[in-house]
């Protein structure tokens, strides 16, 4: 019986506890995103008393319009919002190509091909910047260059440059494999024995049915390519008309340097991150969703 | 004509030559022909933006060269240079090490306590919505909005801890922490994702386990000690080791914190090796330094794959 008592008391500690842990936790999440906010709204004179305020008392709401008409926010706007796009496009394209031809069809090499997907994963991101930069340098023909690559700039300093390193990805490929394993076989041989070719059979009976996974891979690629930084930093770094947000934002941290500009500093921050927030709000279901089937593979 | 390609189904030769040629159209719809269309962006993709660079790398770290004259050959140099000759090579490998290490010790056992709490716990939306806050966050904004929370004298948790009467370091100032304190902002940033995969891992253990344990009288702390840890340990395994290579790879919060925090102690072997390449223009020396991380972060990935193939865990 006293044992029956002991384990019902540590079930109620255990659930305050439960509770406590998450919300202390969710605190130290949230608090500095609204620290953000309030430094946005600080005015000049609350920043330079001493101490500062910190509740600003007469919220500079207008900081969020100067952000726009001093900053070249909206330029870096629209790239990052073209560039997201563009990525996200293109590797939905070509993720459910490949990802169905893997899953799908038989085919010389077709292991092979698979395992390569499954293993160039594992290869990190910084062991290309180097080659892939110089790759897009000094590509034949493009942006004035020889066949040779030499005697214009390549692609740099291009939108191309921008999005074309991440118009595939072993990632998408292998999450719309999985998706298209999910479809059955004998719905595609019944399309066939109708007389359906194959791309018919792909675009109007198979893609279909794959669209929670195609919103799964979109998603996540939105999110990535948003907040991608390191890329987009090095191939832009000396043409301010193609930065996204966050690379803007970061190469034009000198002009932020008076403690009276940084609450414009921190508006601008704010923007670059609310349209993934909302976005990510909207959608997590299937954001989540992607992550599992990547993550956990083995 | 059929493109159905069982034996039974197979016409001999004689009588397949009878039959009208498939059009061109008809040829490149078949089943034969189509998943190579399918295939080809990837396959074009793949040679140009996965293989090339890795051998192109392979063969820049061979040679001496600025990025526009001509490179020359140096053979093994630049690995000789940077494991036998330079001293800040292995000052920032050991960084790396200590950052990649302190992200797991600390950001692994506050996941697994949080995930634990927060499987249990209505209203997982809202908590996972929360937590996921910070992992979707660029890392330019979560650089400055720590740098300004992290303000040795007016930043919030400074000014926090002063109302506690506790002594507020000087997180991103003094060198004695500041990696600690790009550990600390790195777990605050992967907390969400590392919690997902711990609830998912949770969530396959039988409630039954813990209906039975509690029928003998286990407490909560038993469950979690006696039940979870030893059931988890597939998930541990692999979110220890997923954790320790990203952690051996990152460097771009300590780019982007490079002008406030002190230069030396945060600079792990991936900004070494990326402003080598793009400050000083040895991309040689560069290159060399990318090929030996990767070496090290192979060889855990490798150790990797023969945990996982023992233990055989979800394997496709």
């Amino acid at each position: 019986m006293a044992i029956v008592q002991a384990s019902h008391r540590s079930a109620i500690l255990w659930r305050i506890a439960k509770y406590g842990i998450l919300s202390l936790g969710a605190i130290i999440m949230v608090v500095p995103f609204i620290d953000m906010f309030l430094g946005a709204l600080r005015s000049p004179a609350e920043r330079l008393a001493r101490p500062p305020v910190y509740w600003p008392g007469d919220p500079q709401w207008i900081n969020f319009k100067r952000v726009f008409t001093e900053l070249p926010t909206l330029n870096w706007l629209w790239n990052s919002v073209y560039i997201t796009l563009a990525v996200t496009l293109l590797q939905l394209v070509t993720s459910s190509m490949a990802g169905y031809a893997l899953a799908k069809y038989r085919f010389i090499g077709r292991n092979m091909i698979f395992r390569t997907v499954l293993g160039a994963q594992m290869f990190p991101f910084f062991l290309f910047i180097i080659p892939i930069f110089f790759i897009l340098r000094y590509f034949p023909l493009a942006g004035g260059n020889g066949l040779d690559g030499v005697g214009g700039s390549g692609f740099l300093n291009t939108y191309t440059a921008i999005i074309l390193p991440f118009a595939v990805t072993w990632y998408g490929v292998f999450l719309m494999r999985q998706f298209f394993l999910t479809v059955p076989d004998e719905l595609i041989e019944a399309a066939r024995l109708d007389g359906a070719n194959e791309f018919r059979i792909f675009w109007q009976i198979v893609l279909p049915l794959v669209v929670p996974g195609l919103a799964t891979l979109g998603i996540f690629v939105f999110v990535y390519q948003w907040n991608e930084v390191i890329w987009t930093m090095t191939i832009t770094r000396t043409a301010p008309d193609l930065q996204t947000l966050p690379v803007g934002i970061y190469l034009l941290r000198g002009a932020f340097t008076e403690e009276a500009t940084k609450s414009l500093q921190q508006a601008a921050v704010a923007v670059s991150v609310i349209p993934v927030m909302v976005t990510f709000l909207a959608l997590q279901r299937y954001y989540i969703r992607g992550l599992m089937a990547g993550s956990v593979k083995g | 004509m059929t493109h159905d390609r069982s034996p039974e189904a197979r016409a001999p030769l004689t009588e397949l030559s009878d039959a009208p040629r498939p059009t061109l159209a008809q040829r490149v719809g078949s089943k034969s022909v189509a998943p190579w269309i399918f295939i080809a962006p990837m396959l074009v993709f793949g040679a140009i933006f996965f293989i090339l660079p890795l051998l192109y790398a392979g063969y820049i770290s061979l040679t001496r060269w600025n990025g526009f004259t001509a490179p020359r050959w140096v053979g093994l140099g630049n690995y000789d240079y940077l494991l036998f000759t330079d001293p800040r090579f292995w000052d920032t490998f050991w960084n790396t090490i200590y950052f990649a290490a302190g992200t797991i010790l600390i950001g692994v056992p506050l996941a697994l306590v949080l995930a634990y709490a927060f499987t249990r716990a209505y209203g997982q939306a809202v908590w996972r919505s929360i937590y996921w806050l910070p992992y979707i966050t660029n890392v330019v904004a979560v650089a400055y909005i720590w740098q300004f929370l992290l303000d040795d004298s007016f930043g919030l948790v400074n000014r926090a801890l002063d109302a506690a009467g506790l002594p507020g370091p000087g997180w991103l100032t003094d060198p004695s922490i500041a990696m600690t304190t790009m550990i600390l902002i790195f777990v605050w940033m992967q907390l969400g994702h590392n919690l997902l995969l711990f609830s998912a891992g949770l969530a396959g253990i039988d409630e039954s386990y813990y209906e039975a344990a509690r029928l003998d009288g286990a407490g909560e702390r038993q469950l979690f000690l006696d039940i979870t840890v030893p059931m988890l340990k597939p998930t541990l395994l692999f979110v220890l080791i997923t954790n320790f290579i990203t952690g051996l790879s990152y460097f771009v919060l300590m780019l982007v914190m490079a002008d406030v925090a002190p230069q030396g102690p945060i600079k792990v072997t991936g900004l070494y090796m990326y402003e080598m390449a793009f400050s000083d223009q040895r991309l040689g020396r560069a290159a060399a330094a990318a090929y030996i991380l990767f070496t090290v972060v192979l060889v855990v990935t490798l150790v990797q794959l023969r945990v996982f193939r023992r233990g055989g865990v979800e394997a496709h």
